[in-house]
């Protein structure tokens, strides 16, 4: 929910407080709503996404992947890849961004109450699901055990590593932390071995669990057979899509999966959902 | 009695309109082609030929600045570009073929959010449509549900009968009022017969059988059969009335600029290219598949629309001669 501009097109401005450089080329950007009412009547749910700006260069989608339940700013995470996410990069705090959003679905967080969750990411995918994840801590006795399964190439590679070693401290939530064979330094504490093999070893039971999966296609790819094996039904399966976007209102015509718009439609699917799908993502 | 307008009222009308301050933007000749365009007199209409490009441009213009930025002493300010100041337009000797796609993109730009660049100029223009009396071989409207007479998105309409002149139709609010403000022009009477209508020389295609079909077949060889040889110029897109898609991109520097909808076409291997360069669409059939997906399939689940209007710009001008009307009907065969 924001307040309605005529011009859908127009961002809000926002102002950078605070920037983390979470691996060589990620980076988080921690940003406050300039316009006093819009930072009063900001709100989003875990999930949902945004346009963000560099004014002169563009416009780059990215998930919020700060809490719905820490107010007063939100995160987004990227990697400077392209002529925008670098410009991004190039901004220093105290300067202004523009903000287009919240768009998009967002997880049914009230239909996981009372239930276990597995979290499972990789690489620069954790970001999607930290939002919710650190909903779910916030709200911590609504749900049962929570399991988190995070793996990347390299330690290095590896994003909100501070945030990585608070889940690993607390006694309420179980992290698993894995990096490929190779990617491990000396003193390197987690697993080491892809994600869907070490999924399978740390064997989360399915009963009463959801299951939340975010990474590149591959680990996708290989994780879903897992989640089967051990008796996750597709429905509670829940992942989001990225396709390139333009607009993030339904109009632009570039992001549909078929005749499913990932920026109206998604962002979130459940497995059941993704497998009925043509393969164009 | 029915009410006649004869050529010379015609333009009489036109020039009337422009002396109000109205624009008025009909098909002309300029250079080698006939387009639609802001006309500076009534003369200057040019009736006997379908426009190159289709009307669309009119609502949704193929570049448009929909903010602009500036950074002065390190404080960022954003403006909207002024929507009141969009003009007063009369589109004028609009086929019905092209006279229909805006009101059925008013779906998509208006679904969950209103576009109000799209909006706001549907809100100020009124169309005047006349009845097509020739057609050539690419023609196709009476295969899609549409006909040379169609009214559909006309607020006013001219049939040219015989003996030169238009019997006039107005069919909404729009219509009757700007009829009534020029009444002197229009006359009671006079001679109504219609002249013969054109007869694109095609069957009427089953939409519906077509959209059952494209669901169960996103996989098949015929995708590839059509459109290996296509060069992605995205001709087709640009020329369509009822195509959509845009991009949105910054001009200017980081000191100063705008930001800008453009015309985008999914036939461009760029359109869905993501940042890592994985591509979805990563060869040329499968974006045709999604040009014919879109307007047959998705639009319809959607909107319970057809995204084409059967003008046939797309296969008059396609540099590779790929023809969407025989793909339909193979598709139809096929069904």
């Amino acid at each position: 929910m924001c307040i309605p501009d005529k011009n859908i097109y127009k961002p809000y401005l926002a102002t950078i407080e605070s920037v983390v450089d979470e691996t060589p080329d990620i980076r988080t950007l921690r940003l406050v709503f300039q316009d006093e009412a819009v930072r009063d009547s900001f709100t989003f749910r875990a999930g949902q996404f945004a346009e963000y700006s560099a004014f002169g260069f563009g416009e780059s989608t990215f998930c919020i992947a700060s809490a719905p339940t820490r107010s007063g700013y939100i995160e987004c995470c990227f990697r400077a890849v392209g002529r925008v996410t670098e410009a991004l990069r190039r901004l220093e705090v105290g300067e202004t961004v523009g903000v287009r959003g919240p768009y998009g679905n967002s997880f049914p967080i009230e239909q996981f109450f009372g239930r276990n969750l597995v979290f499972v990411a990789g690489g620069i995918a954790l970001p999607p699901l930290r939002t919710l994840i650190w909903q779910c801590l916030d709200w911590r006795d609504r749900f049962g055990d929570i399991t988190i399964v995070y793996g990347a190439r390299t330690e290095s590679d590896l994003v909100y590593k501070h945030e990585l070693a608070e889940w690993q401290g607390r006694g309420d939530v179980r992290l698993v932390k894995t990096v490929d064979p190779g990617g491990n330094g000396p003193n390197w504490d987690g697993q080491v071995g892809f994600v869907p093999t070490v999924l399978e070893q740390a064997a989360p039971s399915a009963e009463n669990t959801i299951a939340l999966v975010c990474g590149p296609p591959v680990m996708i790819k290989f994780t879903l057979p897992v989640l089967e094996k051990l008796g996750f039904a597709d429905e509670a399966i829940y992942t989001t899509l990225e396709n390139r976007m333009k607009c993030g209102l339904g109009k632009c015509g570039r992001c549909n999966v078929g005749n499913v718009y990932v920026c109206k439609d998604g962002p979130v699917f459940t497995a059941a959902q993704v497998k009925a799908m043509p393969q164009e993502f | 009695m029915a009410k006649t307008l004869s050529l010379d009222n015609l333009h009489r009308l036109v020039d009337a309109l422009l002396q109000e301050g109205v624009r008025v933007v009909g098909p002309k000749r300029t250079g080698t082609l006939t387009v639609y365009a802001p006309l500076t007199r009534g003369e200057e209409l040019e009736l006997n030929e379908l426009p190159r490009r289709s009307a669309k441009e009119t609502f949704f213009p193929p570049c448009e600045t929909i903010l602009s930025f500036e950074k002065r002493d390190g404080r960022t300010t954003v403006s909207d570009p002024d929507l009141d100041r969009l003009p007063e337009t009369v589109l004028i000797g609009v086929r019905p073929c092209d006279a229909a796609a805006p009101g059925i993109l008013d779906a998509v730009f208006s679904w969950d959010y209103d576009d109000p660049f799209f909006l706001e100029r549907r809100k100020r223009t009124t169309i005047i449509g006349i009845a097509c009396t020739s057609s050539d071989d690419a023609c196709f409207c009476t295969a899609v549900g549409l006909t040379p007479d169609a009214r559909q998105g006309s607020d006013l309409f001219l049939v040219p009968v015989e003996g030169g002149g238009f019997a006039v139709e107005a069919l909404d609010a729009k219509g009757s009022a700007l009829k009534e403000r020029h009444a002197a022009l229009f006359t009671a009477g006079g001679n109504t017969v219609p002249l013969p209508l054109a007869e694109p020389k095609v069957e009427p295609l089953d939409l519906e059988k077509i959209r059952a079909w494209l669901d169960g077949n996103f996989e098949h060889p015929l995708w590839k059969e059509i459109a290996d040889r296509c060069a992605g110029c995205g001709a087709c897109a640009f020329l369509c009335p009822a195509c959509h898609c845009f991009d949105i991109v910054d001009e200017g520097g980081e000191g100063s600029g705008c930001r800008r909808k453009h015309w985008d076409a999914c036939g461009f291997g760029k359109f869905t290219m993501h940042a890592s360069a994985h591509n979805p669409r990563d060869v040329q059939p499968q974006r045709y598949r999604n040009r014919i997906m879109h307007k047959f399939k998705y639009y319809r689940d959607k909107f319970g629309q057809t995204l084409c209007t059967g003008c046939g710009r797309c296969i008059r001008w396609c540099p590779v001669g790929i023809d969407i009307k025989a793909v339909l009907d193979e598709i139809n065969k096929k069904s």
